[in-house]
C-alpha cells in the first residue's frame, strides 16, 4: 500500500503533457536587396526572328529582367561573371541549385525562348527558391516579335509579385512632357516610353505647348492640356491611331484633366470669371457636371481607385491645401493641415495613400498622407520636386525634379522615381529634359 | 467482523485493480518499460539525480531487452550525422514546358529534400530517446525503491526528481534557456529579409516549427504552425512573408548551438514578428 503514492507520483509525471517546446521570437531582420540570378535564357532550337535569333533574344530578355528587378531596389541581380554554371535548355526546368547557392543567390530566374510557326515568340519564365529548391512559379508568355521586351517585363512582374507578395509594375509605360530649347521659347512635346525608358517616341510635334498628360484606364488614351490655337484646353490622344481630339469646345480655359477609374468620364478644371472649379465630363454624352462652387481655385482633381471620392487642391482657405469630396461633389473636407502649402494630390492605385507636392521654405518636396490626412511623410528632400504619379502597384512614385539655379542643371527638369519608403531614388533617363510624368496602368 | 474483513478485502482488491489498471494505461501512454518483479525503491536527493548532460548508465535489468537492442545500434548514426549537415539536393523533375497557371496556388508545401544518407532516420532518433528515458527512469527507480520502505514518501519530491531526470528542454534553467534563445535569435535574424511592403507587415507574424539534426542543420522543411494578420486581400503577401521566414531558417542552416542542449533545440519554434522593424 505504501507503494501506491509513489505510483501516483509516477503517473502524474508520465501522464503530464509533453513539455513546452522552446519558442524564440525573431523581431529583427535585415533590409537588403535580395540577391537573385537571372542567367541568359536558353532556347530549345536557335531560330532567327525579326528581332534577332532566339539565343540572342534570350540573353537580352534576361538583361531586361535583371534591370527591372534592380530598379525596384528590392533585388540585387548577381553579376553574370560570377556564375559557376551555364543554363542549357534542360537546366531551365531542373536547375543545378548547389552551384547557385555557392554564389549566394537566393532566387533564380530561368527561361526559354522559342520561335513559333505563326511568327510569335514564347518566353517560358521560371522562378526558383535556391535554398528550398522549390519552383515558386512558372508561366509561358507569348507575343509578337517586336514586343519581345514586354515578355521580359511580364516575367519580371511575375518574379516581383511572387517574391514580394505585391503586384508588379514593370509591364507599364510612362507618358511625359519632353522639353528642349531656351527658357523663352521652350518646346514641349508629349512623349511616351516603356517604364524602363525603352521604346521612347514623341507623340506630338511640339508646335503647341502641352501639359499634364494623364493615362486613361485602357492605357491607350491620354488626356492632356494643349495650348493649340493659343487656347488652353483639354484634348485626348489615342496612342494607337495617333489622333487628337478636343474633349469639349468650352468657352473658357480647361485644364488638369484626369480619368475616372471606369474610363467613362474625366474630371477637369475650368476657369470662369476668375473662379476655377472642378467639373466632371461624361465622355459619351459630353455632359458637364459642376462639382465645386467655392470662390477660390479648385483644381488637380484625382479619383480614388474605387471611384467614390475625389481628392483635389483648393486655395479657398488662403494657401493651397488638399481637400477630399464625394464623387458627386458633396462632403468637401480639408485633409492637409501641416506647415506650408500642398498641391497636385494623386490618389494611390491601392487607395491607401495620397501623394502630393509640398511647398514651403522655397522648396518643393514629394510626400504622402492617408486619405484622412494622417500619417504625412515626405519622401524627397531636394530643391524642387513636384508632380507625383504612382506606379500601377502603388509602391513607387515618379515625379520631376528641377535643378537649382546655382547648379549645373539650373532650371532644367528630369524625371525621377522614389520608393514609398523614401529610399531608392533614381533618375529616369530621357533623351531630352522631362517633366510632368504619368504612369500607365499595367498593360494587358 | 467477517463483514468488516470482507469490506477491507474488497477495498484492497479495488485499490489493487485501480493501481494495476492505471499502471497498464500509463505504460501504453509512454512506452514505459514493464517490470513485473518487485523493484527495490530508494529515495534519492535531487542532487543525486543524474544530470541531463550525462548519458545514463544502461540498466539491463530494468530496461526491456528488445528496446535496448533496437535502439543501441542506431544511436551511432545520429552522432555520425553531425559532420555532414548539408542535405543532399535532389534534382527537380519537371516537364520541359511549364504549364500556364491560371490561379495562384495556395501556400505550397515546400518540397522535402531527400534525407542525406549519413543522417539517421527520425524514427531511430525517437526510439533512442525513448530508450534513454526508460533507462534513466529505471535506474532511478532501482535506487529509489528500497528507501521507500524505510521512511514516508513525499510524492511531490519524487515527482520532481523524476521530472528533473528527464532529458528534455523544459528542464533547462532560465539562464540556459535565455542563452539558447539568444544563440538562435542572433543567427536567424541576420538571415531574415522580410518583404516590408505596405501596412500589412505591421500586423503579420508567422510561427514555424524547426527540426534540427545534431549538426544544427535543418531536417526537412520548416513547418508553418500559425500565421497572423492574413486577410482576404493580402494572401499573396502572406505567402511571400511566410516564405521569407522559411528562407531565413534554411539560409542560416546549420545553426551553431551548444551540443549539450541538443534535446532542447532539436525541435523548437520560431515566431517571426517584424512589427518593431522600421
Amino acid at each position: 500500500m505504501r507503494l501506491f503514492p509513489l505510483m501516483f507520483a509516477l503517473l502524474t509525471v508520465i501522464a503530464a503533457p509533453a513539455h513546452a517546446v522552446l519558442r524564440v521570437d525573431i523581431n529583427s531582420g535585415i533590409q537588403q536587396p535580395m540577391p537573385i540570378a537571372v542567367p541568359a535564357f536558353a532556347t530549345p532550337a536557335v531560330a532567327p526572328t525579326a528581332a534577332g535569333s532566339t539565343d540572342v533574344l534570350g540573353r537580352q530578355m534576361a538583361e531586361v529582367i535583371a534591370n527591372d528587378l534592380a530598379s525596384s531596389g528590392l533585388f540585387r541581380p548577381l553579376d553574370p561573371a560570377a556564375y559557376t554554371t551555364r543554363v542549357g535548355f534542360p537546366d531551365v526546368a531542373a536547375p543545378q541549385f548547389p552551384s547557385w547557392r555557392t554564389i549566394a543567390a537566393q532566387a533564380l530566374v530561368t527561361g526559354s525562348v522559342q520561335a513559333n510557326a505563326d511568327g510569335t515568340i514564347t518566353l517560358g519564365c521560371y522562378l526558383y527558391d535556391v535554398f528550398s529548391e522549390e519552383r515558386l512559379d512558372a508561366q509561358n508568355f507569348t507575343a509578337t516579335v517586336p514586343t519581345w521586351r514586354r515578355l521580359a517585363h511580364r516575367c519580371a512582374d511575375l518574379v516581383y509579385s511572387r517574391l514580394t507578395g505585391e503586384t508588379g509594375y514593370f509591364d507599364s509605360r510612362i507618358v511625359y512632357v519632353s522639353e528642349t530649347g531656351p527658357k523663352t521659347s521652350r518646346i514641349k512635346r508629349l512623349a511616351i516610353m516603356d517604364q524602363d525608358g525603352a521604346n521612347h517616341r514623341f507623340l506630338t510635334n511640339g508646335q503647341s505647348l502641352v501639359l499634364t498628360p494623364r493615362f486613361a484606364p485602357n492605357q491607350q488614351t491620354i488626356a492632356y492640356m494643349s495650348f493649340a490655337q493659343n487656347r488652353p484646353r483639354v484634348y485626348v490622344y489615342n496612342i494607337g491611331s495617333g489622333s487628337q481630339q478636343l474633349v469639349g469646345d468650352f468657352p473658357n480655359m480647361s485644364f488638369a484633366p484626369r480619368f475616372a477609374p471606369d474610363g467613362n468620364s474625366l474630371v477637369l478644371s475650368m476657369a470662369q470669371a476668375g473662379n476655377t472649379d472642378i467639373y466632371r465630363l461624361d465622355i459619351g454624352s459630353r455632359r458637364l457636371t459642376r462639382l465645386t462652387t467655392s470662390p477660390g481655385i479648385d483644381t488637380a482633381a484625382s479619383y480614388s481607385p474605387d471611384g467614390t471620392k475625389i481628392v483635389f487642391e483648393s486655395d479657398r482657405g488662403g494657401g493651397q491645401q488638399i481637400y477630399v469630396m464625394n464623387a458627386d461633389g458633396s462632403g468637401q473636407q480639408r485633409i492637409s493641415f501641416g506647415d506650408g502649402r500642398y498641391a497636385t494630390p494623386v490618389w494611390s492605385p491601392r487607395g491607401d495613400l495620397i501623394a502630393f507636392t509640398k511647398m514651403g521654405g522655397g522648396q518643393f518636396k514629394i510626400g504622402v498622407m492617408r486619405p484622412d490626412g494622417g500619417g504625412e511623410r515626405l519622401l524627397t528632400n531636394s530643391w524642387q520636386d513636384e508632380g507625383p504619379t504612382w506606379s500601377p502597384n502603388g509602391r513607387v512614385i515618379m515625379f520631376f525634379r528641377t535643378g537649382q539655379s546655382s547648379r549645373s542643371r539650373a532650371g532644367n527638369a528630369d524625371l525621377w522615381s522614389v520608393d514609398l519608403t523614401g529610399l531608392n531614388e533614381r533618375r529616369i533617363q530621357t533623351p531630352l529634359d522631362g517633366s510632368d510624368p504619368a504612369w500607365s496602368p499595367l498593360l494587358r | 467482523m467477517t463483514e468488516g474483513r470482507a469490506l477491507i478485502l474488497t477495498g484492497v482488491a479495488h485499490l489493487a485493480l485501480l493501481a494495476g489498471l492505471s499502471l497498464t494505461w500509463s505504460m501504453q501512454q509512454s512506452s514505459f518499460p514493464s517490470f513485473s518483479e518487485a523493484v527495490p525503491v530508494e529515495i534519492v536527493e535531487i542532487s543525486d539525480v543524474p544530470r541531463i548532460t550525462e548519458p545514463p548508465k544502461p540498466s539491463i535489468d530494468a530496461a526491456p531487452q528488445e528496446l535496448t537492442e533496437d535502439a543501441a545500434p542506431e544511436i551511432s548514426p545520429v552522432e555520425a550525422a553531425a559532420p555532414e549537415p548539408e542535405p543532399a539536393p535532389e534534382p527537380v523533375k519537371l516537364s520541359p514546358v511549364p504549364a500556364l497557371e491560371a490561379k495562384p496556388k495556395p501556400l505550397p508545401e515546400p518540397r522535402k529534400p531527400a534525407p542525406p544518407k549519413a543522417e539517421a532516420k527520425p524514427k531511430a532518433v525517437k526510439k533512442a530517446d525513448t530508450a534513454t528515458e526508460a533507462q534513466e527512469l529505471s535506474s532511478l527507480i532501482d535506487k529509489a525503491l528500497p528507501k521507500a520502505r524505510r521512511r514516508p514518501v513525499d510524492t511531490s519530491d519524487v515527482a520532481r526528481s523524476i521530472e528533473k531526470s528527464l532529458p528534455q528542454g523544459a528542464r533547462l534553467d532560465a539562464r540556459a534557456t535565455a542563452t539558447l534563445e539568444q544563440a538562435i535569435r542572433s543567427q536567424v535574424a541576420p538571415c531574415w529579409n522580410p518583404p516590408l511592403g505596405g501596412e500589412d507587415v505591421r500586423n503579420m507574424t508567422v510561427l514555424l516549427r524547426i527540426q534540427l539534426n545534431r549538426g544544427g542543420a535543418v531536417v526537412g522543411a520548416p513547418e508553418v504552425l500559425a500565421q497572423t494578420g492574413v486577410t482576404a486581400g493580402n494572401q499573396a503577401y502572406a505567402r511571400a512573408f511566410a516564405e521569407s521566414a522559411r528562407r531565413a531558417v534554411i539560409r542560416c542552416s546549420p545553426l551553431q548551438l551548444p551540443a549539450e542542449y541538443f534535446d532542447s533545440w532539436k525541435l523548437f519554434e520560431l515566431n517571426f514578428d517584424p512589427s518593431k522593424m522600421t
